[in-house]
């Protein structure tokens, strides 16, 4: 699983969502969490390259949350950071993009403590075996 | 004897007429004897499904020509589908190609003979936001609510609560708006247990929390209607203070409300459809 010390990136157009991904982070453990309100402010606070995981909105005005997943992964320093993309309406064609664009794992809203670890254990896994490959 | 090479099915204003194999003079025969005997072939639409078919024997384009000329007067059409290259050269070689109504594939057919079935708002429709809505509040605010009897009030009546969550949705057959309408002290408790903290006034701030639940009932509701083949596309969530309605204009006809309650308080769910689809 994640160091807790990990900065996460927590990026949502909604105050509410941003607070409730935000509590649930603290009850895993993780106390460096930053926001950010869409995807161009979250492009901006991710280029300084301290963010160990990104958890995004996928439905945003001005830059959606798979736009900015896009950015991050053509950035060569970036490309490699675990990213989650958290949405209201998980539909085939969407997932099977957010796939073909390099997101980690998903997670549809509404989601408990519990299913967010799990998707976070997936990420982990996947990222490790990513960063061993 | 001859085998039969055809399958005729009555549908809702059409009939389905399916070839499942080559043609002759004798299957003609027994098809004819089949339309003669039943009248209500003659008020129908009717789609020729032909993919086995490489060309019409001679009797049985006088049978379809007769069919054609008897359902016409009644505003009626026969529509030949899935017609391959080689029975549509041997229609052209007949100068029947342009005798016949011709389409890709009997969706196609449905379609343009406006056969569609429009999408209606029935239980079937309202029953995924009512369990989207139970789910949404179980999962993030643990807190379990239970529907109770639909009803329908006037537009003019306003939203039934004092904070609504509104997102407006557009489908092929209907466009309007999904309500979550919460009293503000139901509202500020569900908030409360959503985000941690304890909320005891609306502001600007935490009433943005309404949109959010309704995003996400909203959205769970639109995949479960989607695989129904409702095609509902959904706008972003806004949201309303007070019980002033101005969600749908010119919205006549009434709103279905489905009122929820929970041991944070009453709720409700509200579609407001507008009259014009």
């Amino acid at each position: 699983m994640f160091d807790p010390k990990t900065k996460v990136l927590v990026v949502d157009d909604m105050l509410t969502m941003r607070k409730i991904v935000t509590k649930i982070l603290r009850e895993l453990g993780f106390s460096e969490i930053s926001e950010a309100v869409d995807g161009i402010d979250a492009w901006e606070k991710t280029k300084s390259g301290e963010f160990g995981l990104i958890i995004s909105d996928w439905n945003m005005p001005n830059c959606t949350g798979l736009e900015f997943l896009k950015r991050v992964r053509a950035d060569q320093r970036l490309s490699k950071t675990p990213f989650l993309l958290v949405t209201a309406e998980a539909e085939q064609s969407q997932v099977a993009e957010a796939i073909k664009s390099g997101v980690d794992q998903y997670v549809v809203k509404p989601f408990s403590k519990e299913s967010l670890k799990a998707k976070l254990e997936a990420v982990y896994k996947k990222c490790s075996v990513r960063a061993s490959a | 004897m001859a085998q039969k090479c055809y399958e005729l099915e009555k549908k809702d204003g059409h009939v389905v007429l399916r070839f499942t194999g080559p043609l002759d003079y004798y299957s003609g025969k027994n098809f004819e004897e089949d339309l003669d005997g039943n009248s209500d072939y003659a008020h129908a639409h009717v789609i020729a499904y032909c993919e086995p078919v490489i060309s019409f024997p001679q009797d049985w384009v006088r049978i379809l020509l007769k069919w054609k000329g008897v359902i016409r007067p009644n505003g009626k059409h026969l529509v030949l589908t899935n017609v391959s290259s080689k029975l549509m050269e041997n229609l052209k070689r007949l100068g029947l190609d342009k005798s016949f109504k011709i389409a890709k594939d009997v969706k196609e057919a449905v379609d343009e003979l406006g056969l569609a079935s429009k999408k209606s708002i029935d239980t079937e429709f309202i029953n995924p936001f009512l369990e989207a809505a139970l789910h949404v509040l179980q999962v993030q605010a643990k807190i379990e609510a239970s529907a109770g009897q639909i009803y329908t009030k006037k537009s003019s009546e306003g939203f039934s609560g004092e904070i609504s969550g509104v997102i407006d949705i557009v489908s092929d057959s209907f466009r309007g708006s999904v309500v979550i309408s919460f009293p503000a002290e139901t509202f500020l408790k569900i908030l409360s247990r959503m985000i941690g903290g304890e909320f005891t006034q609306l502001d600007d701030s935490n009433i943005a929390g309404a949109g959010e639940v309704t995003n996400m009932i909203v959205g769970n509701a639109k995949v479960v209607l989607n695989q129904k083949g409702y095609n509902i596309k959904a706008a972003i969530p806004r949201v309303k203070r007070g019980r002033g309605a101005e969600v749908t204009p010119g919205s006549r006809v009434p709103v279905i409300v489905v009122p929820f309650t929970s041991q944070v308080g009453d709720f409700w769910i509200e579609i407001w459809l507008s009259s014009e689809t």
